[in-house]
């Protein structure tokens, strides 16, 4: 029994270092802390039910064009809300506004469109194939969720650490000045950056939508909420600290559900970011190289 | 006398300044609403029990003055992008409490039967004392260390301001606007209840003091007045209002990033330095 709450509750970790990836991506790169990743999740989640209940897709293609379009929503979220601002060496505080902001539109359009329903998937979309598996009972779409963070991860870190556009990437981390002055193009970097992050928060999006198999236009804010926890217990930027934070969340989250109370689950998980704030605030996983950012000395 | 839309400007005013004076000292709390329910459910709680209701509003603004310096602890150790989430944090935290503590705080459906005594003349009143404190306080030489502080911490540092304790003021002073306000909310509408001090209300006195100003205090004035009146004045506008404050949000940070009333008054001032300006120079001139 409590093996089989750990495994569903990495399941859902997985879930939630797939969309706090995206996160922690930019808030490590631009130091930005996106709102609107939520909303960008909320819309890779309608596109994937789109494909799939309006244009009769197959699911696979479907969470490739959902990638796609939630990548899409994402950089021109870059044009619209961060652009002007970057320009102008605007504050950090200045981002999160543009940002929240941009987010209440997208959610009040997805709103509108979607008649403030909640939809739900075909019942055939996905098949339900149970393997019993050292006394777990694993579904097929388990499985999946499981697969994609893990393909989601690697590329992820293929793409940071093995080629040209990841060694700019990580210039510009570190100094988009200086990264510029030796040939980097910080706007192409930040094109890829908000690329890739919004293509995993889509691919969260409809393997949520799919798992819950229910997709409405708030779904994004729970795990805006959660995505702040884990990028907090990470640390800052860390790709790896996402994922390993994610897990936990995902495990912490299902044990209390099924021996407390599904009623105090949202009290003990910001909890548990009030408290590493107040202990670590650099995160357990993170680099201390940017603690300045982030604590008063 | 009693002017519904008025109350509730004014009742957005006072969140408002509660926001503005955290933002003016260079703290990026958005606890505002998270204070606020604690200040009506405290009044709530006493007044239901048959407290005098003037005690109880007391009592609630005190509350929400003692959870702010409690808040004010983990929060001066984090800077930045980091006070936001935990403030953030602070809020959800507060909302889910008052949602599952069912026995105290009556779960979703609140606390109800409260009776109402506050009127138009009282919260105009409120408000004209709080402006007052907030003015006095942004004028003395709190307030300059504040514009400092918010400007560029190292130099506040090295004028020895202290940092640590202006922060703590601040983040004290807004937690007890906060519990006010919630009070007045919780004698005025009858009844308090948990999603109104959610991510909704955060959302609107933030936008209140982004689009308003946030170095003068007309300027979370303005803001609350014009975004609580926008939807009563435009009605096809009111059932967009979220893509309104939302548009708002995005346009007055990257056009008017100082917000309509500070934009203004620095048109002004620039103005009449330039007629100075002139004046001066134009004897020598015309010699």
């Amino acid at each position: 029994m409590l093996s089989q709450q750990i495994f569903n509750g990495l399941v859902v970790g997985a879930v939630y270092a797939l969309f706090a990836l995206g996160f922690t991506l930019i808030f490590g790169i631009l130091h930005v802390l996106n709102l609107a990743h939520g909303a960008v999740f909320m819309v890779g989640a309608f596109i994937g039910l789109y494909c799939v209940v309006g244009l009769e897709l197959p699911f696979p293609l479907a969470l490739v064009l959902a990638a796609l379009g939630a990548g899409a929503l994402s950089v021109a979220l870059d044009w619209c809300a961060f652009r002007p601002l970057r320009k102008r060496g605007a504050p950090e505080f200045s981002a999160i506004i543009t940002s929240m902001g941009a987010g209440l539109v997208i959610m009040n359009i997805a709103q509108r469109l979607s008649g403030t329903q909640v939809w739900r998937y075909p019942f055939e979309t996905f098949p339900i194939h149970i393997v019993q598996f050292l006394g777990l009972r694993v579904s097929l779409l388990q499985l999946v969720i499981i697969g994609t963070m893990l393909l989601g991860v690697l590329l992820l870190w293929w793409l940071m650490f093995r080629t040209s556009v990841g060694r700019q990437i990580r210039a510009v981390a570190i100094n988009a000045h200086t990264a510029s002055l030796l040939g980097c193009n910080p706007e192409f970097v930040h094109f890829v950056v908000f690329f890739v992050s919004g293509a995993l928060a889509g691919v969260a999006g409809v393997l949520i939508g799919i798992a819950f198999n229910s997709v409405h236009f708030l779904m994004g804010e729970p795990y805006m909420l959660r995505a702040f926890v884990v990028i907090v217990l990470g640390g800052l930027g860390s790709v790896a600290g996402a994922v390993i934070a994610g897990l936990l969340l995902g495990v912490v989250q299902t044990l209390t559900f099924a021996y407390l109370s599904s009623a105090w689950t949202d009290a003990i998980v910001f909890s548990l970011l009030f408290i590493t704030l107040l202990v670590r605030p650099t995160g357990f996983f993170g680099t201390l190289r940017i603690e300045r950012r982030i604590a008063r000395s | 006398m009693d002017f519904p839309l008025l109350n509730l400007v004014l009742l957005n005013c006072l969140l408002a300044l509660s926001q503005f004076v955290v933002l003016r000292a260079g703290v990026f709390s958005v606890a505002t609403a998270g204070l606020a329910a604690f200040g009506a459910y405290t009044t709530g709680l006493l007044v239901l029990r048959g407290m005098n209701p003037i005690l109880g509003a007391t009592l609630g603004t005190a509350m929400g003055g003692i959870v702010a310096a409690l808040l004010s602890i983990p929060l001066a150790r984090l800077r930045g992008v980091f006070q936001a989430i935990a403030t953030l944090a602070f809020v959800m935290i507060v909302y889910s409490i008052c949602l599952n503590a069912t026995p105290v705080t009556g779960g979703a459906n609140g606390l109800n039967a409260i009776p109402r005594v506050v009127n138009t003349w009282i919260l105009a009143v409120v408000v004209a004392v709080v402006l007052y404190v907030v003015y006095s306080v942004n004028k003395s030489a709190i307030g300059r260390a504040f514009e400092t502080l918010r400007q560029d911490e190292t130099v506040a540092v090295s004028f020895g301001i202290p940092v640590a304790n202006l922060h703590r003021f601040a983040f004290v002073l807004s937690g007890l606007v906060a519990g006010l306000a919630g009070s007045l909310m919780a004698l005025h509408n009858y009844s308090v209840v948990p999603e109104e001090f959610a991510f909704g209300m955060m959302v609107s006195t933030l936008a209140a003091v982004v689009v308003g100003g946030r170095s003068s205090v007309l300027g979370p004035l303005a803001g609350a007045a014009f975004l609580t009146l926008l939807p009563e004045i435009a009605r096809p506008l009111a059932e967009n209002r979220m893509v309104i404050t939302g548009v708002l949000l995005m346009v007055s940070i990257i056009y008017l990033p100082l917000g309509a009333v500070d934009t203004i008054s620095l048109r002004f001032r620039q103005r009449r330095a330039a007629r100075h300006e002139r004046r001066l120079v134009s004897p020598g001139e015309a010699a």
